[in-house]
């Protein structure tokens, strides 16, 4: 029983950073139709930019903003660079450019850093603090995560609920060509989603990163992986979906770790990867369906 | 049309293998001479690689190019070939040194390469029946999602477990490799699997089986509509496809002499599907012009990294280009080179273009045969479709309300209403893409309401659609003929029109080679007309045929659909809002409003009629 909450807690803080990142996925899917394989790669760049600014010294009370900054101006970069040129496209169009991106932006830190893992200092409260509830002991770091991941989801629901911008994007989301029709100006909602998912994105980096302590130049492939695999758990297109699927995807991931026999646990990701095909061939849209009537 | 005329005889499949021969020719030919000339041990290394990548990228263009949906997962299959291949052909005391503990007395096997090259493709191609059962399951469309993810988690999963299954695979690091000198030393090999897997891929796309993918590839709901069902192509594609790719697989194991996790993970995904989708995935000749293209490209850029402009003799002090060649080049140009195409040029350099539809028309033109005629209209049964007290609600609109008609075969019958009235979604009702609420409908007696969309266009309800959806990348010809496959094999005792003459027919006669998406507004209803017709229907459901037509294209229209429905010996069962066409037309006719009929009988009787009068042209018309 204490092992059981024991393992919801930590799958908590986990399935937060999932949620984070699925978010960001889900919101640029609904504006746009893209399941964008190169979500991870905020947090490459955020990670570079993070090791460039410890390494010279800077203390972690910069660095979380720059992370967040970074991640938000890579976002509207890539889109400006990339997505922007395929709006509209096929679906498979749109995989490939998103997938392009992917391997684009980690090839230019393989040519320009290096292929090896860098490394850099993690502050001290994320690794060895923790405090008692009961029976129960709780990392402090998953307590900030799930603390800050909270606040984040309700300011963003406010976003999406109260502003024109959360209206013009819930409408977009539901059914973008009416949405333009009734004056929803694309660009304006494209580019203000793809700053929101970074935003998102940059808030999940900052935990990544003070998980990792390191970057190298394909470690966008994970955060991507975990995000569009949480969007889609959640059914593409809805947004409280897509937070479920994060908070579901973390505790599958734990409690997977936690059963399985010691002699396989190394498979736990295998296992995983194998849950979300078995979800797809039986419920290809996902918890949370959202109705697509193609008209004839 | 007969079908054996454009699938079994021999002479329809002189030109793709000659295609296959062509672009195998170019292939090795053009390796030989370039190893040839540099004479090194790297170049002919690097042609032996290229041939394999070329079976690779092939049997990936078998799947991805005919049904469209973007597969992650081929190299994960590879993977799973390519270690089940190592497993049984490498020596036992190799296997003794390496995996020591490997289950299912794998130590003792050894079998010929070639043996365990056949095993290891039996082996995989059972994996994706059941992967593909999976694929069908999620309803697989065209570029659909859920596919692609399922295939991107097979290839995560089979690398999860290469990575921890060390008493199979040898883990992570040590991997599994052939004795010294055990790994492949002759091409002969690779040149067998490359002869196969063109030839594979060019007669799979020239094939039935083929064309119906490539057609349900172009438009999923209209090849349901054609009474076929994607499902069974795209698993045949599926099957075939891992096949040649894990062939392939097996063939780069054999000459790199070993097999690590990494061998087939996302690296060389991403390397065949560039490749595939720079040259055009859509293609065989696409997919082989990718492999030259890409390896030319990634081999020189990966020159340039290493030595810069030295590469061709050019030596600089300070070169200008410093800060771009650099090493890991190639694996930058790979990533620009997958992103440009995809926003500049996503059908590739070649798109769908094949080496033996460019021979034959250099060759052999066109014959200038004049157009068929249609045939005479043979005696049919009469056949009679019912429509009983259908209900059809979404959420909280009744879009029908107990609607029901009798239609017999031989008789046009139209059904007028105005925008909302529920005709389009009475169409969608008999055709399967609405399910209704309540009620039944039935040809000759036999219920057929809840039948999926193909089996309903195989039962005979056969529709075209108010906005277009046409093949767009077969040509009219090949449009006429998929739906013509089709009415082959599930009427063969229905009155069928030769394809030839139903195009000549609705007037498409010069323009038959010509790609359905390159018609205009008149000819694609008109070709889309022509297509339903070749299905051989009982009933014939045109949903606003004169759609966007001028009122003289709609007078011919009408010559043209009585003329094939009298040919086919088909019911019609026509809908539109334009009393004048409607009546022009029409035996029978009946007036929807609100989900209701709410009047029917002749031309006449209906225009007397006091409710319709008040009900449609009272608003419609006053």
């Amino acid at each position: 029983m204490v092992e059981l909450a024991q393992n919801l807690i930590d799958g908590l803080g986990r399935g937060s950073i999932y949620a984070l990142l699925a978010l960001g996925v889900a919101v640029v899917f609904g504006v746009m139709h893209l399941l964008n394989f190169a979500h991870g790669e905020l947090i490459t760049v955020s990670g570079y930019a993070a090791f460039w600014a410890l390494t010279n010294g800077w203390s972690w009370w910069i660095v979380v903003p720059l992370i967040v900054v970074v991640a938000v101006l890579t976002s509207l970069v890539i889109e400006r660079v990339a997505f922007s040129r395929v709006r509209g496209a096929s679906d498979f169009t749109l995989l490939l450019t998103s997938f392009g991106v992917h391997f684009v932006v980690s090839a230019i830190f393989l040519l320009y850093v290096s292929a090896s893992v860098k490394n850099f200092p993690r502050p001290a409260w994320t690794t060895s603090s923790t405090w008692s509830l009961g029976p129960l002991q709780i990392e402090t770091f998953d307590t900030v995560v799930i603390v800050v991941t909270m606040l984040t989801l309700l300011a963003t629901n406010l976003l999406l609920q109260r502003t024109m911008f959360g209206l013009a994007l819930r409408a977009a989301a539901a059914d973008f060509d009416t949405a333009r029709l009734m004056g929803v100006r694309s660009d304006t909602v494209i580019r203000g989603a793809f700053a929101l998912s970074g935003l998102l994105a940059g808030i999940a980096g900052v935990f990544w990163l003070m998980r990792a302590g390191s970057t190298t130049p394909s470690a966008g492939i994970d955060p991507m992986l975990k995000g569009v695999l949480a969007a889609l758990i959640g059914g593409l297109g809805s947004l409280r979906g897509a937070v479920l699927g994060g908070f579901a995807l973390g505790l599958a991931e734990v409690l997977l770790r936690s059963w399985l026999p010691g002699s396989i646990a190394g498979l736990t990701e295998g296992f995983v990867f194998a849950l979300i095909a078995l979800l797809f061939i039986f419920r290809p849209q996902g918890f949370v369906a959202v109705a697509h009537a193609e008209r004839v | 049309m007969r079908p054996e005329t454009i699938t079994s005889s021999g002479r329809a499949l002189t030109w793709p293998l000659l295609g296959a021969a062509a672009l195998f020719a170019v292939l090795v030919g053009g390796g030989l001479a370039y190893q040839g000339l540099l004479g090194t041990g790297a170049a002919e290394r690097l042609v032996t690689v290229m041939l394999i990548d070329a079976i690779v990228v092939v049997g990936i263009q078998i799947y991805v190019g005919n049904t469209g949906v973007l597969s992650f997962g081929h190299i994960g299959f590879g993977a799973i070939g390519g270690y089940v291949f190592a497993l049984l052909a490498i020596d036992e005391a190799e296997k003794l040194k390496r995996i020591p503990d490997a289950p299912f007395g794998l130590v003792g096997v050894e079998l010929p390469p070639l043996l365990a090259i056949v095993i290891a493709v039996g082996f995989a191609v059972a994996c994706a029946f059941l992967v593909g059962l999976g694929l069908g399951r999620s309803g697989a469309a065209s570029g659909a999602v859920a596919a692609t993810v399922i295939t991107l988690a097979l290839l995560f999963v089979t690398h999860e477990v290469a990575r921890n299954w060390p008493d199979l695979t040898g883990g992570d690091r040590a991997g599994l490799a052939f004795p010294i000198r055990g790994s492949l030393d002759s091409r002969l090999p690779i040149y067998g699997g490359l002869l196969i897997a063109l030839v594979v891929g060019r007669m799979f796309a020239r094939s039935r089986r083929g064309r119906l993918a490539q057609a349900a590839r172009e438009d999923d709901l209209a090849a349901r509509a054609m009474g076929i069902d994607p499902l069974v192509q795209q698993m045949l594609a599926l099957l075939i496809s891992v096949a040649v790719v894990v062939m392939g697989a097996s063939l780069k194991v054999w000459e790199d002499g070993s097999i690590l996790p990494g061998d087939f993970f996302f690296q060389y995904t991403l390397v065949t599907l560039v490749m595939l989708i720079v040259g055009g995935r859509n293609g065989v000749t696409g997919a082989v012009a990718g492999v030259i293209v890409m390896t030319i490209g990634r081999e020189l850029a990966r020159r340039l990294g290493q030595d810069g402009f030295e590469v061709f003799g050019i030596g600089l002090d300070r070169a200008p280009l410093d800060w771009i060649f650099r090493e890991n080049l190639q694996t930058v140009f790979l990533g620009v080179a997958m992103l440009g195409f995809m926003i500049w040029r996503p059908a590739g350099l070649l798109d769908d273009l094949e080496v033996d539809d460019w021979l034959r028309r250099r060759f052999a033109p066109a014959d200038g045969a004049p157009a068929p005629a249609l045939a005479d209209a043979a005696m049919t049964t009469p056949s009679r479709l019912s429509v009983r007290a259908v209900d059809v609600r979404f959420g909280g609109f009744q879009a029908l309300a107990g609607a029901g008609l009798e239609a017999g075969g031989g008789e046009v019958v139209g059904i007028i209403g105005p925008n909302g009235a529920g005709k389009t979604t009475l169409v969608n009702v008999l055709t399967g893409m609405v399910e209704p609420t309540a009620g039944s409908f039935s040809i000759n007696g036999r219920e057929l309401v809840g039948q999926p969309a193909h089996e309903l266009a195989r039962a005979g309800l056969v529709r075209t659609f108010q906005n277009l959806r046409l093949f767009g990348a077969l040509t009219v010809e090949e449009n006429v003929e998929v739906a013509a496959l089709v009415a082959a094999e599930h009427h063969p005792d229905r009155v069928r029109q030769e394809a030839s003459a139903l195009i000549a027919h609705a007037g498409l006669w010069e323009h038959r080679h010509r790609r359905a998406r390159e018609l205009d507004y008149g000819n694609s209803r008109r070709l889309e007309l022509a297509r339903a017709a070749a299905m051989a229907p009982t009933f014939l459901l045109l949903d606003e045929p004169t759609s966007g037509m001028s009122d003289s294209e709609s007078v011919a229209m009408v010559a043209q659909v009585k003329g094939m429905a009298d040919a086919i010996g088909a019911g019609v069962l026509v809908i539109d809002h334009d009393l004048a066409f409607i009546t022009g037309i029409s035996d029978r006719i009946y007036v929807l409003d609100s989900g209701s009929v709410i009047a029917s009988g002749t031309p006449d009787e209906v225009q007397a009629n006091a409710r319709v009068k008040q009900a449609y042209l009272g608003s419609a018309a006053g």
